[in-house]
């Protein structure tokens, strides 16, 4: 009993292993939807360049999932790729914008507290 | 690959050269143009590799540039396939990060010292005013052991208008004149000292004052003219004469009976009052 279970597992190990386009990129979903969270929770949307990447990585999505439902995983993965790529990029950017706002602010308020000491 | 990594070397000949050699070795593996994608994966890697993004965000470049070599690799091996386009997409989306990532640094920076230059700022503006207000501290003591050498010649008080001299007529003038006793400049020479110990955004009034006798009229110019004579003495004295004002109140403000003869020398009298600092108003000068 106890090695035809063993046997069973590494025949599924293999087969999940062996071709990459087996099954559902379910690793490379979780990774894409969580970048996609992490560039929102950041306020991607309301900066326009982010925003532009933010939308393209939610249009990716969209359409791996409608690529894993038609059981074509191996695009699938592909497009997920693309999407975790331009939902990075969103974060990044938002981040960029919200640093130079926030440093622009500092720089203001040294040249106000210049000026009022005049 | 070294091609990669000498593509940050300077000089636009020597890059041209290298891109052409990169060109020439791609065709002779794959036969199709590059992608759209991977032409933007270079373009954008080279930008990069130019920019702030080699101090600020070196791990990132390099994540920019292993993924663009993975890019290149797969076009060589499978030219323009899906794949081979995503994996030229995504680096160059990471070279485009490396660039974020570098003006994120470059603004943290930016704010970092603006916030300390701020910071500094302050520190050093709470240490001027408490500069200020133990010299101004150090002032009013130094005005009140004045005031106080002032008691034997006239009587010292503060009020609502601020700090008032009020020295007797008798011992500034004969009667009916204006001018000044030779004893009355003596005295006033250390009334000026005493003032100009105070801060100098205090005004000071000289407020000359009679008794009910003769004229209103001739009462108010009287008290003028000797208002003036005590400004004009002060102003000599070494008093600003900016700082200071005559004012001739006549016999309106008495401060004692004028039916007795005590309380009319009472009320010939000159004041000389020291206006309380104005609050809000910066100090000048000195």
């Amino acid at each position: 009993m106890k090695t035809y279970v063993y046997l069973l597992c590494v025949c599924l190990g293999a087969a999940l292993a062996g071709c990459g386009g087996a099954g559902p990129p379910t690793h490379q979903l979780t990774e894409s939807n969580s970048a996609i969270r992490a560039a929102e929770e950041v306020g991607a949307a309301n900066t326009p360049k982010a925003a532009l990447h933010l939308k393209m990585a939610r249009d990716h999505l969209r359409n791996a999932e409608a690529l894993i439902s038609d059981e074509e995983y191996d695009d699938a993965a592909l497009v997920l790729k693309r999407a975790e790529a331009d939902a990075d990029l969103a974060l990044a950017l938002a981040r960029e914008t919200q640093a130079r706002a926030q440093a622009e602010q500092a720089i203001r308020r040294v040249q106000e507290l210049k000026r009022e000491m005049e | 690959m070294s091609a990669m990594s000498a593509m940050s070397l300077p000089g636009r000949a020597v890059r041209s050269a290298l891109v052409l050699a990169v060109a020439v070795a791609a065709s002779s593996c794959a036969s199709a143009p590059p992608s759209q994608e991977l032409l933007s994966a270079r373009a954008a890697y080279r930008d990069a590799s130019q920019s702030q993004a080699k101090e600020l965000v070196p791990d990132q470049l390099l994540s920019a540039r292993q993924a663009l070599e993975q890019a290149e690799q797969e076009y060589n091996d499978d030219e323009n396939s899906t794949r081979a386009r995503t994996m030229a997409y995504v680096a160059q989306r990471k070279a485009l990060i490396a660039m974020a990532g570098a003006g994120i640094m470059a603004a943290k920076k930016l704010f970092e010292d603006a916030d300390r230059e701020y910071r500094e700022m302050l520190e050093q503006t709470r240490g001027a005013l408490t500069k200020e207000r133990a010299a101004r501290k150090d002032v009013e003591a130094k005005l009140g052991a004045a005031l106080k050498s002032l008691e034997e010649i006239g009587k010292v008080k503060e009020d609502s208008r601020g700090t008032v001299i009020t020295l007797s007529g008798q011992v500034l003038f004969r009667t009916n004149a204006a001018s000044l006793l030779p004893i009355a400049e003596q005295q006033l020479r250390k009334v000026a000292e005493a003032l100009q110990e105070t801060d100098e955004s205090r005004k000071i009034v000289v407020a000359g004052h009679t008794d009910s006798r003769g004229s209103n009229v001739a009462n108010r110019r009287l008290s003028l003219a000797r208002a003036e004579s005590v400004r004009a003495f002060l102003v000599q004295s070494g008093v600003a004469a900016d700082r200071i004002s005559a004012s001739g109140r006549g016999e309106d403000e008495p401060i004692a009976d004028n039916r007795s003869a005590e309380g009319r020398a009472n009320n010939r009298r000159v004041e000389i009052i020291v206006e309380a600092a104005q609050s809000g108003k910066s100090e000048g000068g000195k």
